[in-house]
């Protein structure tokens, strides 16, 4: 250790053998020089100034940001919007004739079945109400509803026990 | 402790002055900044830079900054760093061009002087200067402000805005380096 101080010594003073030269007078004459006509084209700024200007640059660092990222939701989106607007909900999208779902078959059944259920058929709609009118005028009680069971007397989901079946 | 208390009482005198005349929008302001600062900055950009034309010129450009950025500098916390930092950075901007146009150093001049002396090598300047050079950035500049500039380590640290054990690691470290690249002259 005092080995190593030494040489620091020793490297120290042989550092301290040179120096460095002060700056020279024609070096202060010509930046001092330099420094005043920029003192002097530049105006000072105001205390006020400069949390304005950052209110500023973050603002717009922000509405750039919006921007980017509404271009960006565009871009991404562009492919699933269709040309003709209008068209989709006149006409059921044949969803299967779509390029790249997104989601993977059974997802894609789904969505099939949610958009057919959706669309209305008038003349299926007519034929099943025909149908049910029809079943109804056939049943012996002409479609009239029975009136409901009193309270207190049996239920008529029971059945009546045959009178042939003996328990002993 | 009273050397250290005096530096402090010698320095925040000066500190005032200097912001109270910033903050007046005073062009006196300048011949202060230049009475405080030129000689270490002058020292400092030479170790950086090892060049005296470049640190001459890159002290102008840290001059015209420093005006330039006066306002900020009356409500920086600690001058000294503000300052240097300012060289720091400038310096390496100069040296990342440099880099970038791949040319050298505009005049090869050596920084260092030595007294004439018969017992010296004659050019002991330049191989401190080359030993220096070789040294990484962080460790020459403080190392330079220690030896060149009779710094204390407490004044380096408030300096380059570092704490006072960085600072002697980095002399340390620097001194080893030195060392080796010396070791015909020591021995």
């Amino acid at each position: 250790m005092n080995n190593k101080n030494t040489q620091n010594e020793q490297l120290e003073s042989i550092l301290r053998r040179a120096h460095v030269p002060e700056p020279s007078l024609e070096l202060k004459e010509r930046i001092i020089a330099e420094a005043a006509k920029a003192w002097n084209q530049t105006s000072p700024e105001l205390p006020w100034q400069i949390p304005v200007r950052r209110l500023l640059v973050s603002a717009a660092a922000a509405v750039f940001v919006i921007w980017l990222a509404n271009c960006s939701s565009d871009f991404t989106l562009a492919k699933w919007q269709s040309g003709k607007v209008p068209a989709t909900s006149d006409q059921p999208t044949d969803i299967e004739a779509l390029p790249e779902m997104p989601y993977g078959p059974f997802v894609r059944h789904l969505a099939s079945l949610n958009r057919r259920s959706s669309v209305i058929d008038a003349s299926a709609l007519n034929d099943h109400i025909e149908a049910l009118r029809h079943i109804l005028e056939e049943s012996p009680q002409g479609g009239a509803a029975k009136p409901p069971t009193p309270a207190g007397s049996r239920s008529r989901l029971i059945l009546d026990p045959p009178s042939n079946i003996s328990y002993s | 402790m009273n050397r250290s208390r005096d530096n402090i009482l010698d320095k925040k005198l000066p500190d005032n002055m200097l912001r109270a005349a910033l903050a007046r929008n005073d062009p006196a302001a300048v011949e202060l900044i230049w009475d405080r600062y030129a000689g270490d900055l002058l020292a400092f950009l030479q170790g950086v830079l090892c060049s005296r034309h470049d640190a001459e010129d890159v002290l102008q450009t840290v001059f015209v900054r420093i005006v330039q950025k006066r306002q900020r500098l009356v409500k920086a916390r600690h001058l000294d760093a503000y300052v240097f930092r300012i060289a720091r950075n400038e310096s390496l901007r100069l040296i990342g061009r440099r880099k970038k146009e791949r040319t050298i150093a505009a005049v090869n001049e050596s920084c260092l002087i030595v007294p004439e002396d018969r017992r010296q090598p004659n050019d002991l300047a330049e191989q401190l200067q080359a030993a220096l050079g070789r040294l990484p950035l962080p460790q020459c500049e403080v190392i330079v402000m220690r030896i060149y500039r009779q710094k204390t380590f407490s004044e380096i640290s408030g300096i380059l805005g570092l704490s006072q054990n960085t600072v002697a690691s980095r002399y340390r470290y620097g001194m080893e380096k030195l060392r080796t690249l010396l070791e015909n002259l020591t021995l």
